[in-house]
């Protein structure tokens, strides 16, 4: 990872890494997505999408922008067991999201980013910082920091490494409330 | 990729292919709608009219043959052209007289979903409309397999003169859902004798009927020139992405719209690409056009079902896999009722001093408040309890419970507080409000405007007189801009109706606190007792209409003249064919 | 003579209202946003009456206008015409103009013409009409005849939706002279009443509906005593039926 886009990282402190790269640091306290752990995250036990990808493994770097609202390209090719370094830009105007999920769940993070919005975490063209690292009792925050996304305002960039699996049916998708439904999503064939 | 599969009216254009060139004829046609059928005015023989499918960028040439034996026009609405080109007689121009062909000739500055219409006499209500698709230059912010025009309507069977003239011998002529003596029992039986009688006295002190929505009821609703009967359908593969252009080209109809099993993501608003919203339902305005987005991914029919506002009549269609299949055709919907908050401006009583003060929300989101989280000081209180309750609880944000918890009617500040119009999704879903409205591509830098217009929404419903300012068309002085200016116009509505306001020739900037990201609309809907503001970047010279869109209210003084004074083009040029000078500079 | 144009022309006028719907098919006006001028034609009364010592009646109450909304011209029409006799008890033309005084009314001012059997009259009209609070369709005229009798009419009028199309009318007209007009039998005072409750049905739009109900009239002070020495009757119950019209 460049100098350049851990700036960026540090800075927005909303960048969702990889967890094996990035340790604590950046993390709201308690609610950490490590490899292990996934199946206790409510957002990622879907089941084998994959895990956070060693940065050591990369053997592909896939370049991706997100405009308003698409993504180009739209449909990327992996292998199974592949680890890919994903260089996300956002190239729109608005907030977009990169997210590595099957189709039940973005939904089911749509929900949430639909509360960032009504809670005004989240803006058409920016992050409330503040506000998303306010705490909400418990030690939680409404923080973006799952390690197969990235959320970016305009002109950000990102990267998202991944391992996959033979799961079937995985997309990845921008979560910013009706951005998916508006064809916002690509395929991945694996 | 893009499969542009073409409804049943494009079908009829062959002469579409000649990009540029268009030829239009207004011809007398026989219009079916289902349960009666009757003489109305088309276009190239058929209401509504073809489908016009333009190309950002391009110039084109429309050329538009009277055939009938009065004069007639045709209004390009919601685009930005030329004025002498708007088509609105008395004002652009003289009008096309029988016989004669006019050829109209812009640039096609915009993309989007638009329409056009007659702008003579009652035209438009006797079916002179037809739909305008404007092809955009890049690509959309949104994908779609398909796409359908879906033009609604309320077809009535009375001539559009015949309706005004009885609205004028009697404005509840057409109601058929006034208060009767049965509803006074039940409601004594719910409320009590006295507080039914009570409410009863007062409204009948203001000669005020709080079952006054729609004041042309015994409408049949069309989708694209059919009955719910008649059943317009359009074909989808399961797993498409559908766009669905709807456009409300009725002469006095609002309609609650909604396919049940689908969601709606709306992703345009007059023309304009909005920050995609996915919602359950939506109202649509008289004149305004939503596209929205949906993906059926079954094999079966949906019902398309569009509910007047006032629930005296409906429009149906279906998104079907084959040709007729049909789903299930909802009920209507109980008749909503007026309450005091929607009098505003009737009665002397302290409520609707009250109802006004808390409209001034609209107000404080974008004054008082810098702007950007004027929506969000609303919530705070709300907000507060969601997170000790809900979130506090175990962090996993309880997602079903969340995406649609939302009770956004209640802080709408487009509805008066407490109004009884303020609408509700039949599935208990999200209903659009003009505040999920965020432009997708702001047109205009956000800067202060340069003055504020005050234009208070006026009228008497029992002489069916409706005014701006309380001053009729024929009696008012033109409103005079000035090239360059951004003006504020703050809508003070009045009455008890709901007025869709329209400005010919300029974009209106919808304030919905959101500065730069407010919507950009060409008609602004503006509920009763409430205060509505939209800006305008005054950036098109020349003479233009300004009116509320419903038919009848414009044709009873709801109407004015905007001079915009200054500007490349000051000198008016009187020979409406001569607009190259215009071109160059638009 | 004038007797007879004047019931003729009602009866041209109820059957050229419909062609001119025809015709206006196609709207004319060239624009949609300049003034306008209206017509209409409605009959408010088009009944038969059968009274409790078997007199039949034919009896109308209708009136025309053309105008803009801020100034009318309105021709009123009234009779009864007694079917057994073949004569008009009561025929009322007024043509009046007519303007907006407030948000509910209109004030009126013309000429009223009575033609029955009988000594003809002919008076100046004030009145003042519209929708008072409560919906009371009201009515009240000030007549003054040439010889300077002077009289008052108040007309007032309730509809009471049983249903949004079955509709029940209460109607009450009373007439008050301020002179005593002898020749035509009208005392000083209270003249007269008449009231009635008549249940309609909507049957075409509000164009077309029939109706039955029935109406009192009596006759009051002076006035009873010049009817009863006339050998009339100072009060009747009638059975009606009818319809509105409005075209």
């Amino acid at each position: 990872m460049t100098s350049m886009s851990l700036k960026v990282l540090v800075s927005a402190a909303v960048l969702s890494v990889s967890a094996g790269a990035y340790a604590a640091g950046s993390h709201s306290g308690g609610h950490h997505a490590g490899e292990g752990d996934h199946a206790s995250d409510g957002h990622h036990s879907a089941g084998n999408i994959g895990r956070a990808g060693n940065p050591e493994d990369v053997t592909r770097t896939i370049d991706i922008t997100m405009y308003d609202n698409y993504y180009e390209p739209e449909v990327i090719d992996v292998n199974q067991g592949e680890t890919v370094r994903f260089r996300i830009t956002n190239q729109g105007a608005l907030v977009h999201e990169f997210n590595i999920g099957t189709a039940a769940m973005h939904r089911s993070h749509q929900a949430e980013m639909m509360m960032m919005v009504e809670h005004g975490v989240l803006k058409g063209d920016h992050i409330d910082h503040d506000m998303m690292n306010m705490d909400m009792g418990n030690g939680h925050t409404m923080k973006h920091d799952d390690p197969n996304s990235a959320l970016l305002e305009p002109g950000q960039s990102a990267e998202v490494i991944w391992t996959f699996n033979e799961q079937a049916n995985l997309e990845f998708a921008c979560n910013v409330p009706g951005h998916y439904q508006a064809g916002m999503s690509g395929e991945f064939d694996i | 990729m893009r499969v542009f599969v073409v409804t049943v009216l494009v079908s009829l254009l062959s002469w579409a292919a000649q990009a540029g060139e268009y030829n239009l004829t207004v011809d007398r046609v026989t219009i079916d709608a289902g349960e009666f059928t009757k003489q109305g005015i088309g276009y190239n023989g058929s209401s509504p009219g073809p489908v016009l499918r333009f190309k950002e960028g391009e110039e084109v040439t429309i050329n538009v043959t009277n055939n009938l034996d009065v004069s007639t026009s045709i209004h390009w609405h919601g685009l930005i052209l030329p004025f002498q080109m708007d088509g609105v007689p008395g004002i652009s121009y003289d009008g096309i007289a029988p016989g004669e062909t006019f050829t109209y000739r812009f640039p096609i500055v915009q993309s989007g979903t638009y329409w056009f219409h007659s702008h003579s006499g009652f035209q438009e209500p006797e079916g002179a409309f037809g739909a305008i698709i404007i092809e955009p230059e890049g690509r959309e912010p949104f994908r779609f397999d398909r796409e359908y025009v879906v033009q609604l309507t309320d077809k009535h069977p009375h001539t559009g003169d015949r309706i005004l003239r009885n609205l004028k011998m009697s404005a509840d002529y057409y109601n058929r859902q006034q208060q009767t003596v049965g509803d006074f029992f039940a409601d004594a039986q719910s409320q009590g004798f006295w507080s039914a009688l009570q409410d009863r006295l007062m409204w009948g002190d203001m000669r005020m009927m709080k079952a006054d929505i729609e004041d042309v009821q015994g409408f049949v609703g069309m989708i694209n020139g059919k009955s719910p009967e008649q059943n317009w359908t359009g074909l989808f593969e399961p797993g498409e992405r559908i766009r669905l252009r709807f456009i409300n080209s009725s002469a006095m109809t609002y309609f609650d719209v909604r396919i049940p099993g689908l969601e709606m993501t709306v992703v345009e608003a007059d023309g304009n690409y909005v920050q995609p919203v996915s919602v359950d339902e939506f109202r649509i305005g008289v004149a305004e056009t939503y596209d929205v987005i949906v993906r059926p991914r079954e094999d079966r029919a949906y019902t398309i079902f569009a509910e007047s506002m006032g629930r005296s009549g409906y429009a149906r269609g279906t998104l079907a896999t084959a040709e007729g299949m049909t789903a299930e055709v909802p009920e209507l919907r109980p008749a909503p009722l007026l309450t005091m908050a929607d009098m505003g401006g009737h009665s002397g009583m302290d409520h609707s001093g009250m109802a006004m003060g808390d409209m001034d929300m609209a107000a404080m989101e974008s004054d008082g408040m810098s702007g950007t989280d004027g929506a969000m000081a609303m919530d705070h209180g709300s907000m507060n309890g969601d997170m000790s309750g809900q979130m506090g609880g175990s962090m996993a944000m309880d997602h079903a419970a969340m995406g649609h918890a939302m009770p956004e009617a209640d802080d709408n500040p487009f509805y008066a507080d407490g109004s009884g119009l303020i609408p509700e999704a039949a599935n208990g879903g999200r209903f659009l409000a003009y505040t999920d409205l965020r432009a997708q591509r702001p047109l205009y830098e956000d800067r202060e405007p340069t003055r504020e217009i005050e234009l208070r929404l006026t009228g008497n419903m029992e002489r069916y007189i409706w005014s701006i300012n309380g001053v009729k068309y024929e009696d008012a002085e033109p409103i005079r801009l000035q090239y360059g200016e951004r003006v504020r116009f703050k809508f003070v509505n009045e009455t008890m109706m709901t007025h869709p306001m329209h400005l010919h020739g300029m974009w209106s900037i919808l304030d919905v606190g959101q500065d730069k990201w407010n919507p950009i609309k060409h008609v602004i809907s503006v509920a009763p007792a409430t205060t509505v503001y939209m800006e305008t970047e005054v950036d098109a010279p020349g003479e233009w209409a300004f009116h509320c869109h419903l038919s009848y209210h414009a044709a009873s003084g709801m109407f004015r003249k905007v001079i915009v004074e200054g500007g490349p083009d000051s000198v008016a040029d009187g020979d409406a064919e001569a607009v190259d000078g215009q071109e160059g500079e638009a | 003579m004038i007797r007879q144009m004047a019931a003729t022309s009602w009866l041209a006028l109820l059957m050229a209202a419909p062609l001119a719907t025809a015709q206006a098919a196609v709207s004319e006006q060239e624009d949609t946003q300049s003034a306008r001028y209206f017509w209409g034609v409605q009959f408010e009364e088009f009944e038969y009456r059968y009274s409790d010592d078997d007199e039949e009646l034919g009896v109308w109450k209708a009136d025309a206008f053309y105008g803009t909304d801020e100034f009318k011209l309105r021709w009123l029409s009234n009779g009864e015409y007694a079917i057994e006799e073949q004569a008009y008890e009561q025929l009322e033309n007024q043509l009046v103009g007519q303007m907006p005084v407030s948000d509910f009314f209109d004030v009126k001012a013309g000429v009223r013409i009575d033609t029955p059997e009988g000594p003809d009259r002919t008076y100046a009209v004030l009145g003042v009409t519209g929708l008072a609070p409560q919906w009371f369709e009201v009515d009240a005229n000030l007549y003054v005849s040439k010889d300077g009798d002077t009289s008052a009419e108040l007309d007032a009028e309730y509809e009471l939706l049983i249903t949004n199309y079955w509709i029940l009318v209460a109607s009450l007209d009373a007439t008050v002279a301020f002179s005593e007009d002898r020749e035509i039998g009208v005392g000083k005072g209270l003249v007269s009443t008449e009231t009635g409750l008549k249940l309609g049905y909507d049957l075409i739009d509000r164009s077309f509906s029939p109706y039955f109900g029935v109406v009192h009239e009596r006759k009051y002070g002076d006035t009873a005593d010049f009817a009863e020495a006339g050998g009339g009757s100072t009060e009747d119950w009638f059975a009606v039926v009818g319809a509105r019209l409005s075209f």
